[in-house]
């Protein structure tokens, strides 16, 4: 029922994209002003179909969006409240903890994981962001709910026994699972559903990270990749609405206390930089690790993938136990303490460097868990060791490590994740402070620039390529150039007449012209198109001594001839919007913004698709 | 559809509450038994075990006001004054009224030298809110805040203080005693004087506010009066140097002063040919010292005014001629103020001199 009623309001709702475009199209302004045809087709239905106007599968998209904002918001309290349990059961309840805890939890609990992985949650392996993007691109937004449970139980057991994993991606994955089924029962249709992944991925970001603004950014730019209308709206809606929910049981503090942010003197900015050249190398050299190892792990026999979560968790239950436990779980508490000077510089670096290791170890082992968390550790304590090295080399300056501590997690984010607006807005967003957005996109973008030119592929698409799948990817098409008109028009190479001149008077020039096509500027305004062997039918069918305009606006001329009007396209609009337009009409006139009658260029089919070939070939 | 998924949300929200009670409710039970562990260990000056402790609270309250202060109490007896200020300034972000909060940054001010900081947070701690004896607290503070200004010789701020201070003292003699002695480390000796009465009104033999009120007396001039305190003081407390030496050369102010009533004219003419005597061996001690130096044209010129006056300073010619005690002290206080800007400060018969020129001179 719901689905022929989906069927039917999209055949309408077709239709309308059909009279829209055509409408434009004859105003010469593409898809731009749709509204207003909507409007007056909309006003001549029944009360029954205004009713399901009203609930059209749009409206009821936003509707959902919030129910799934609210079931991830619950799924991810949850989800916190198992890494909590996991954390004080397997390890204890101090900040000091146990020599044989520290070997043996994350090693047993690295055992489970695998079993469960290898033999019930298949899909739950890695960090989830690369299987939402699966499921919006490949599966038409299908998630086994399987998935879900598996990234709970599997995720909340390595977080909690120790595994260098964060929650944030397990809490994404969630979302877009429960999201969904959710959209599995409602039937939602097949484009529908391919955007729900999106919004429920969104929502368990934003409850995960307890900051919404920079859970649709991320989703925006590195999962859906464009921004569209019709997306946003419902992955606002759904971040908000989790957000609340998170609140409304865990509170509303933030991560980590937010320290005094200071930017005394501009001249800090070079130590800035300094700290997005760091950050830079140290997400390349985490990307590189990754690359290397990952694969390298995964062709090991299968009998080893049993071994390799617990042999990951020994060697960082090693590692904290020689002296560094930081490392251990999301590390939030471990970030919180450098932002408040604990640790000296010296220390913060090692930490750093550490981190990136047990990382690489979790993640290569297949372990179910996240890079965000790890991601931010790094950059907080590189920041704050930058910040504190610089604090030693010149005392006299008084340097918050707080403040570097925060850049440097947008400097990780935006050098290792590949996501600068996201990185930006995310300090922004945690720190609450304005006055720190100078630093962080200067460092950001050292930090970006860097990475990318030393690690070309983004960990994501490095990460689907090693899994066998061919996903868009968001920088590429973030970079990718855009053709637009003014690329493939030419000059004015053919006749342009007159409106008011006669048929005979414009089948004398053409007869005269090496062109089969005249263009012809229309009175009042607006521009049509007639062939040679078009104005020979008309003048013989004596239409000679008619002006081409008033054949053109009363549709006088015969069933073979067609003046006008015709669409017009400007320099600046996409070349992909010629191409609408190519096939039906022999040249397309390109004309000025600023006067429609003012000619700029012409383009036929042939010049759209030349400039194509050539921009393919590079 | 809706209908069912509103159902949904109200039935995993309930379910959810109840997990949420439990977890929180456990996590407050811990929080709170590492708090009374790290209490425990932060009174019996254990801090390291206290900052574990403290933490390991947070764990489960990162935000919670108590644990972070105390956290900030045990940093700072561990000397990690750093870490202590990042927590006490966030203390402060949430509550700048907090009294303990703003005394414990000025004392971290302090240490980094960083005044300014260090007089606003004192200033925050004195008009702040206390949550137990604010009186006492906000005046300890105080105190701290004067100690604080006399040591960097910011006489004239800590003056004020103590005058602020003195009006809501009260009659508590270890305090006024207290105050005596910062009055005394402002120079400010009048308020020194009276804050050692009323001390002493209270405790008679108090032997530091006598000591003490000997001092001002004997700076203020008021030697019959640094006399008797200074007697008593050192009755009270006899291997006290400082007040011994002050009190030898009080009695010598008051032996060697001419001027003074209730002696006879012999004997205060005595005291003139005694006094010119001393301020000649004075000078002549003064050029042997500087050596090779020349004597200055001051001291030439008094030591020919002391060389023409001597023949004449014997006590039948002072009762012959009256007007000559006073020119003859007038030389002996001259000879005393430029040997002591020349040749340092004097001693003994000559100290007094030089204090009875003082006190001459102010009169």
């Amino acid at each position: 029922m719901r689905s022929s009623y989906f069927a039917q309001d999209d055949k309408l709702s077709k239709k309308e994209d059909s009279l829209n475009l055509q409408n434009n199209s004859l105003a010469g302004v593409g898809v731009e002003n749709g509204s207003s045809v909507a409007v007056k087709t909309a006003n001549g239905r029944s009360p029954k179909a205004m009713l399901q106007s009203v609930f059209r599968e749009d409206r009821f998209f936003l509707v959902l969006s919030v129910f799934i904002g609210v079931f991830s918001g619950l799924a991810v309290v949850c989800f916190r409240f198992a890494i909590g349990w996991c954390r004080l059961y397997l390890l204890g309840s101090g900040v000091v903890l146990s020599r044989s805890r520290l070997l043996l939890a994350p090693t047993l609990a690295g055992l489970v994981i695998a079993a469960l992985v290898i033999h019930f949650f298949p899909r739950t392996r890695g960090s989830g962001v690369n299987q939402t993007k699966a499921a919006l691109f490949i599966y038409n937004g299908h998630i086994p709910v399987r998935t879900a449970i598996g990234k709970f139980i599997t995720a909340a057991l390595a977080i909690g026994s120790g595994q260098s994993l964060g929650p944030e991606d397990p809490s994404l994955q969630i979302g877009a699972t429960l999201a969904s089924v959710l959209g599995r029962q409602m039937r939602l249709s097949r484009d529908r559903m391919r955007l729900i992944a999106p919004v429920g991925a969104a929502a368990g970001l934003a409850a995960a990270f307890n900051a919404p603004i920079s859970a649709v950014l991320f989703v925006i730019e590195e999962v859906i990749g464009r921004w569209t209308a019709g997306i946003l709206g419902s992955v606002v809606l759904s971040a908000v609405s989790s957000v609340v929910v998170m609140r409304w049981f865990l509170g509303s503090e933030s991560l980590f206390r937010i320290p005094v942010v200071q930017l005394q003197k501009p001249s800090e900015l070079i130590a800035y930089s300094v700290l997005g050249v760091v950050g830079g190398v140290a997400s390349v050299m985490f990307s590189m690790g990754i690359a290397t190892l990952r694969p390298r792990c995964k062709a090991l026999p299968l009998w080893t993938q049993y071994f390799q979560p617990a042999l990951a968790g020994l060697l960082i239950g090693i590692i904290a136990m020689l002296g560094a436990p930081q490392i251990m779980g999301a590390g939030y508490e471990a970030m919180d303490e450098a932002m408040h000077g604990r640790f000296t510089w010296q220390f913060l670096a090692l930490l750093a460097g550490l981190k990136i290791v047990a990382t690489l170890l979790s993640f290569v082992s297949g372990t179910p868990g996240g890079m965000f968390a790890p991601t931010l550790f790094v950059g907080a304590m590189l920041g704050a060791a930058v910040g504190g090295a610089e604090h030693a080399l010149l005392p006299h300056l008084n340097v918050s490590p707080g403040t570097y501590a925060l850049v440097g997690m947008g400097v990780l984010f935006a050098g290792f994740l590949r996501a600068p607006m996201t990185s930006v807005f995310m300090v922004l967003e945690v720190s609450g402070n304005y006055s720190i957005i100078v630093p962080v996109i200067v460092a950001n973008t050292f930090a970006y620039v860097i990475s990318r030119g030393l690690q070309p592929i983004a960990i994501f698409d490095l990460l689907t390529r090693q899994d066998g799948l061919e996903l868009p990817s968001m920088e590429e098409q973030r970079e990718e150039g855009v053709l637009h008109v003014e690329d493939a028009m030419r000059p004015v190479n053919v006749p342009v007449l007159d409106g008011q001149e006669t048929v005979d008077a414009a089948l004398a020039e053409a007869e005269t012209s090496a062109a089969d096509n005249l263009l012809v500027r229309l009175n009042p305004d607006g521009w049509g198109c007639v062939t040679r062997l078009e104005l020979r039918a008309l003048a013989a069918e004596e239409q000679g001594g008619s002006s081409l305009s008033s054949l053109a606006s009363s549709s006088l001329a015969s069933d073979s001839t067609s003046i006008g009007p015709i669409p017009v396209l400007h320099p600046d609009h996409p070349l992909e919007m010629a191409l609408r337009y190519v096939d039906r009409w022999p040249v397309v006139p390109v004309v000025s913004r600023a006067d429609f009658r003012q000619l700029e260029g012409v383009i036929t089919e042939r010049d759209v698709l030349e400039r194509y070939r050539e921009f393919g070939e590079g | 559809m809706l209908g069912l998924l509103a159902v949904l949300v109200v039935i995993f929200f309930t379910a959810v509450t109840g997990l949420s009670r439990a977890y929180q409710a456990q996590r407050q039970s811990l929080g709170s038994r590492w708090f009374s562990r790290g209490v425990v260990d932060l009174q019996a000056r254990r801090f390291d075990s206290a900052i574990t402790e403290f933490r390991s609270a947070l764990l489960y309250s990162r935000d919670n006001y108590a644990y972070q202060l105390n956290l900030a109490e045990a940093l700072i007896g561990l000397k990690r004054t750093g870490e202590a200020s990042s927590y006490l300034v966030n203390l402060w972000d949430r509550q700048p009224e907090d009294g303990l909060v703003n005394l414990e940054l000025a004392r971290i001010a302090v240490q980094k030298g960083q005044t300014e900081q260090a007089l606003r947070y004192y200033h925050n701690a004195i008009y702040a809110a206390w949550s137990t004896d604010q009186e006492d607290r906000r005046r300890d503070a105080r105190l701290e805040l004067i100690d604080f200004l006399l040591s960097t010789n910011t006489r004239a701020q800590a003056q004020a203080e103590l005058i602020a201070l003195e009006e809501n003292l009260g009659d508590d003699p270890t305090q006024q005693e207290r105050v005596g002695d910062l009055f005394l480390r402002t120079q400010d000796y009048e308020h020194a004087l009276g804050a050692y009465r009323l001390s002493l009104k209270a405790e008679r033999d108090n032997g530091a506010a006598l000591a003490g009120a000997g001092l001002a007396a004997f700076q203020l001039g008021r030697y019959p009066q640094a006399q008797r305190y200074l007697q008593t003081a050192i009755a009270e407390n006899a291997g006290n140097a400082l007040i011994a030496e002050r009190l030898k050369t009080t009695e010598l102010v008051l032996a060697m002063d001419p001027f003074r009533r209730q002696i006879s004219v012999a004997q205060r003419h005595k005291i003139v040919v005694e006094a010119f005597d001393t301020a000649g061996k004075r000078l002549q001690a003064c050029s042997a010292a500087r050596g090779a130096a020349l004597p200055t044209a001051t001291q030439t010129s008094l030591g020919n005014s002391w060389a023409k006056m001597k023949p004449r300073m014997t006590e039948g010619e002072l009762r012959r001629d009256p007007d000559l005690v006073e020119a003859g002290m007038d030389l002996v206080f001259e000879i005393e103020r430029e040997t002591s800007a020349t040749c340092g400060n004097p001693v003994g018969a000559d100290e007094a001199l030089l204090l009875i020129a003082k006190l001459h001179e102010a009169s």
